[in-house]
């Protein structure tokens, strides 16, 4: 159940994706206690702030390596947006720092907050007038739906079908020693322990896997890197702003505005893409543009997938075409021939050449259809040869596996220690509860119904 | 009329749930009237001569806690004591008896006639006066009309019983006693539903036909545990049970009589139990199994009947007869009657309160087979709750309902009334999320206060408690301050496989080690004065080793019970409109109007409902409660 009170819960607050900064938020009594566990404020501990100040520091990760300077606004109870000590950590925007944050507080024992949750703590410690009750079940209602259909989203396939194995062997497990703890009246004979170990192994490995499979699973997780690259002025930051439909970057006719590296987060079909726009590929001498330029040359290094732009109304010159011809063998590269509304005629570019105007592409979706095609089509074969990768973990489903891990941990060190059944019973349930969490409850009717189809019970 | 016609609670039933409701009721004070269709069924044992067993042990001990007499009576009437499951983890140590079963009854009659407050009546109940939809009283078929303020209904399986042996089935509610019809009916007319179970029972036989010296011997304990926190020890003799198995010739004959099995052929439409298999079961579903295991159980020190135990069976009465006839030892066997199948109605509990008081009539309660379970302990923790219930509902008092933490008996009352159940429910370990906390070593501690504030449990039995409090408390801090060195202690260490120590230890950093069993280290220690305190026949170095090894495990599970039981603390209001609430899922408005749950930990166990459907009701219910407390008591508008 994942709707008590009184724990210390912790979520994203702002919306994913496009922007600067975000807040990721804590709430609960020991808001102050976690973050204190992760960082070090450069005025001391937050423990002994006061309320309603606020606090530079660096958030950092489990071996000290910064994650990001952060500003912390500490509320403490009961005049905070919540009721409860409440600590909101503004860091930088995007789709890594705050999920990184997130992770590192739930390792620290937040809970991730349920659907709407900190409204309803607000609600509970009469924060929010009794009038708003339909409205906070409403809002609840609606990131259930959403946040629903978002896992819904992900669970298909494989990642489900792991989950599916993985509770199934779970359930057996448990089934055995409950079969050992309810029925050992009768006469039955019960798995050894050796075998159990196996069963155990087998699960606990498959969470790990989950948790920290390879580099495909970190690009669908953290997204696929796409470099949008070109000469100055053939249309970049135009393309950008089409696909994310935001007036995110800075655009202007002059060539080299762009001086820095601008990230986006895009999904399609399910694939999570950060879009990154560089500045134009031109040396220069100004020396803030020649930053720029560098950057982006080291941004095309840590491509997965570049997007190529050219002017369409002009040819892909030489140095343009010896530049795709440098780029590491096996990324995929997608060439746009930007400006199609200012060709004339038709005979200009064929092939694997995407002829595209990002313009009117601002006013009419459809003209994107090719280039996301394009997208997925070159993301998919890296997804593909990573047989094992199962996709789109989310931050709360990284949790649930995690708290499973850790208790499947306890039933391994329980087996070291010999201890009796009952006990290893109380982290397997545990295990099988954050299981749950993801792929639907698991009740003890589910292993009571395992034990009397696989067992002959009853004298 | 000749006697008396009003009471504060009338009984309906005398079995092991009416027994207790009725003892219960009496001793908290209402005078109370016990019915039975016959006065010598009082605690009759329908099915096999035994009490306790895994999870049904820890509910006796539970019943005795708060002073019902279950406990009581299975001590005096005992031929055999075990724990079992000794060898696992004392959170499933469960004790059972087997018991003589003319002397279990006529104990539990015993301690009815000593109650005060109560009277006894045999008559059957055909119609209940309900008025204003409160119950008002039972007419009886001799024609007498008793007046009550609260009625406890515990008709176990007589309610359109119906007996089947082969192809020949009739009414009845046990063999040889008559099924009460017209209930039912009358209860429908009410608006309650209705459903129809089944289970079965083994035929018996002569133990003078028995050829014991082939089968193995299955003997008590050497150091047996009492089920009454009362009771100091095990005194009599104990009597052994026999073991045998079935082969394929036996499988070969119970299948001549599939084609005539009233559940094969499906004349049975009530569900049975699926951990109380019939044998035809057992050889249909499992044929890879080229035997089953039976047990030999005395039905007493003064009869020579047997109790097959593993043998239940409707099958036609000569199958079971040449069948067990090829079973190893019965090779001679006289049957004295054979096993039988009964359906009988049963009243979804989702109709009831926590208190077991029906949703639809007010002052009506339902306790033991009638809701859906099966078992003697089972059906006396539902008597008991519906009998203290009773009272406090007379008494206008809140009811008393006991956590899933705190007690079987909460899991089992929750279980029932917030799932509801569609096969005959028994209790198991492995239903109590919070297992760990409620073991049969505990019960006392866990009850016992509780009881003697009700009323029920007697002031002795609180000192009892008290005095095994202080016992354990004095022993945990000597194990916690006193050392040992290692000379004195490192034999007995090696001696269960853990290793020695170089420096004095602690005790308690002893006790905690899973290979040592602190009495026995005591003992080697020579701190005898530490090893042999024990009240009541019972060890408390042994409850003390369990506080010590637990001590982490139950602190986790006490922390997440008091999480997952704040939720308990949002009561649904009375009327409240599931319907109405549209934010909530259309599943879940569906169930929970259909099941009415009194409060939020209630709606989690659900099936149906999510958490995001309970946040919203928390948040709905705290408005209900800030509006009542506002607007005095007026009903919520959402």
């Amino acid at each position: 159940m994942s709707v008590a009170v009184g724990d210390t819960i912790a979520a994203i607050a702002t919306a994913r994706g496009v922007s600067a900064l975000a807040v990721v938020r804590l709430s609960g009594p020991r808001a102050i206690e976690i973050l204190d566990s992760c960082w070090r404020g450069f005025d001391g501990r937050l423990a002994d702030a006061a309320t309603r100040t606020v606090h530079v520091g660096i958030l950092s990760a489990p071996d000290g390596e910064s994650i990001d300077q952060v500003v912390v606004t500490l509320f403490r109870a009961p005049a905070s947006p919540t009721g409860e000590d409440v600590v909101e950590i503004s860091c930088h925007g995007g789709a890594v720092v705050p999920g990184r944050i997130l992770d590192r507080l739930l390792q620290e024992g937040a809970r991730a907050a349920g659907p709407g949750e900190f409204t309803q703590r607000a609600f509970i410690h009469g924060k929010i007038d009794l009038a708003q009750a339909e409205a906070v079940a409403d809002v609840i209602h609606a990131q259930a739906t959403r946040a629903q259909r978002s896992a819904q989203k992900q669970l298909n396939g494989r990642f489900s079908a792991l989950l599916g194995r993985l509770r199934e062997e779970l359930i057996g497990f448990c089934g055995l020693i409950e079969l050992e703890l309810d029925f050992s009246d009768t006469d039955q004979t019960f798995a050894d322990l050796q075998r159990l170990r196996g069963i155990l192994k087998q699960v606990q490995e498959t969470v790990s896997a989950l948790l920290d499979h390879g580099r495909s699973g970190d690009l669908l997780r953290e997204g696929v890197r796409v470099v949008i690259a070109g000469l100055p002025n053939a249309g970049k930051s135009t393309l950008l702003n089409a696909l994310v439909g935001h007036e995110r970057v800075i655009v202007s006719e002059h060539p080299g505005t762009t001086r820095d590296l601008v990230e986006v987060d895009l999904e399609v079909d399910g694939i999570l893409f950060r879009l990154v726009d560089t500045a134009g590929l031109r040396d220069t001498d100004d020396t803030v543009e020649s930053e720029g330029v560098r950057r982006a040359r080291r941004a095309l290094e840590g491509a997965d997938v570049v997007v190529y732009v050219f002017d369409g109304t002009t040819k892909l010159l030489p140095e343009e075409s010896s530049l795709l011809k440098e780029l590491e063998a096996g990324i995929p590269r997608i060439v746009v021939a930007n400006k199609s509304d200012l060709i004339v005629g038709t005979d200009t570019q064929t092939g694997s050449v995407i002829s595209f105007s990002a313009r009117s592409a601002c006013n009419d979706p459809n003209e994107l259809s090719p280039l996301l095609n394009a997208l997925v089509a070159a993301v998919v074969p890296m997804v593909r040869d990573a047989d094992d990768s199962p996709a789109l973990l989310n931050t709360r489903h990284r949790a649930h596996l995690r708290a499973a891990g850790e208790a499947l941990g306890r039933v391994e060190a329980g087996l070291d220690a010999q201890v009796t059944g009952d006990l290893l019973a109380v982290d397997l349930r545990l295990a099988l509860h954050e299981l749950g969490s993801i792929t639907g409850e698991i009740t003890s009717e589910d292993v009571l119904d395992t034990v009397f189809a696989r067992f002959c019970i009853g004298k | 009329m000749y006697t008396d016609q009003h009471y504060d609670i009338i009984v309906v039933g005398g079995g092991h749930a009416g027994a207790e409701a009725a003892h219960a009721a009496a001793r908290m004070g209402a005078h109370t009237l016990l019915i039975s269709m016959s006065l010598d069924a009082l605690g009759k044992m329908s099915c096999n001569p035994a009490i306790g067993g895994i999870g049904k042990g820890q509910l006796v001990r539970e019943i005795d806690a708060l002073g019902g007499i279950m406990g009581v009576a299975a001590d005096r009437s005992g031929i055999q004591f075990r724990m079992l499951n000794r060898s696992k983890g004392p959170a499933v140590w469960s004790p059972r008896a087997q018991n003589d079963r003319m002397d279990y009854a006529a104990e539990v009659r015993g301690l009815l006639e000593e109650t005060p407050n109560l009277r006894m009546r045999a008559d059957t109940v055909v119609d209940l006066a309900v008025e204003d939809g409160t119950i008002r009283g039972v007419i009886t078929q001799l024609g007498a009309e008793f007046r009550a303020g609260a009625v406890i209904l515990t008709s176990g399986t007589f309610m359109n019983g119906l007996i089947h042996v082969g192809e020949r089935r009739f009414g009845g509610g046990r063999m040889g006693e008559g099924a009460s019809t017209g209930l039912t009916s009358r209860l429908h007319q009410l608006g309650f539903e209705s459903g129809r179970l089944k289970t079965g029972t083994p035929p018996r036989i002569d133990g003078d036909t028995i050829d014991y010296s082939v089968l193995e011997e299955q003997p008590g304990d050497v150091d047996p545990s009492p089920f009454s926190f009362l009771s100091d020890g095990v005194s009599r003799d104990q009597v052994s049970c026999w073991l045998t198995y079935t082969d394929s010739s036996v499988h070969d004959t119970l299948r001549t009589g599939f084609d005539r099995s009233p559940m094969f052929a499906g004349r049975i439409q009530g569900r049975g139990p699926r951990y109380c298999p019939s044998i035809e079961d057992k050889i249909d579903r499992f044929a890879d199994r080229d035997r089953h295991q039976l047990f030999l159980e005395p039905e007493g020190r003064r009869t020579t009947e047997v109790y097959v135990n593993g043998f239940s069976t409707s099958l036609p009465e000569e199958v079971q007869f040449q069948a067990l006839r090829k079973i190893r030892g019965l090779e001679n066997v006289h049957l004295l009657r054979p096993g039988y199948a009964i359906e009988y109605d049963y009243f979804p509990p989702h109709q009831l309160r926590y208190s077991l008081e029906t949703k639809l009539v007010s002052g009506l309660f339902f306790a033991g087979q009638i809701n859906g379970t099966t078992g003697y302990e089972e059906a006396a923790a539902q008597g008991l709750v519906a009998g203290i219930n009773a009272v406090r509902y007379l008494a206008g008092s809140e009811s008393v309902v006991f956590r899933r933490s705190e007690a079987y008996l909460g899991v089992l009352v929750d279980d029932l009334v917030a799932k509801g159940t569609d096969e005959p429910y028994r209790v198991f370990t492995s239903r109590a999320e919070h297992r760990i906390l409620l073991r049969q070593d505990n019960a006392d501690f866990r009850l016992t206060q509780r009881g003697f504030d009700l009323g029920l449990a007697s002031a002795p039995r609180l000192e009892r408690m008290r005095e095994r409090e202080s016992a354990l408390a004095g022993l945990r801090s000597r194990l916690a301050a006193d050392a040992v060195s290692p000379a004195v202690v490192n034999a007995y260490l090696e001696s269960v496989g853990t290793s020695p120590i170089g420096e004095p230890e602690r005790l308690v950093r002893l006790a905690i080690r899973p290979q040592v069993d602190t009495e026995a280290m005591l003992r080697a220690i020579g701190r005898h004065d530490l090893a042999d305190v024990r009240i009541g026949g019972e060890s408390m170095a042994r409850l003390a080793e369990v506080e010590i090894k637990y001590e982490g495990y139950l602190t986790r599970e006490r922390e997440q019970a008091d999480r997952m039981e704040s939720l308990e603390e949002y009561r649904v209001p009375t009327g409240f409109n599931f319907k109405a609430v549209s934010s909530l899922s259309i599943e879940a408005r569906e169930k929970l109007d259909r099941i009415r749950p009194d409060h939020l930990g209630q709606a989690t166990r659900i099936s149906g409902v999510s958490p995001a459907d309970v946040s919203i009701l928390m948040v709905l219910l705290k408005g209900y409660r800030v509006s009542r407390e506002t607007s005095g008591g007026q009903d919520a508008s959402i």
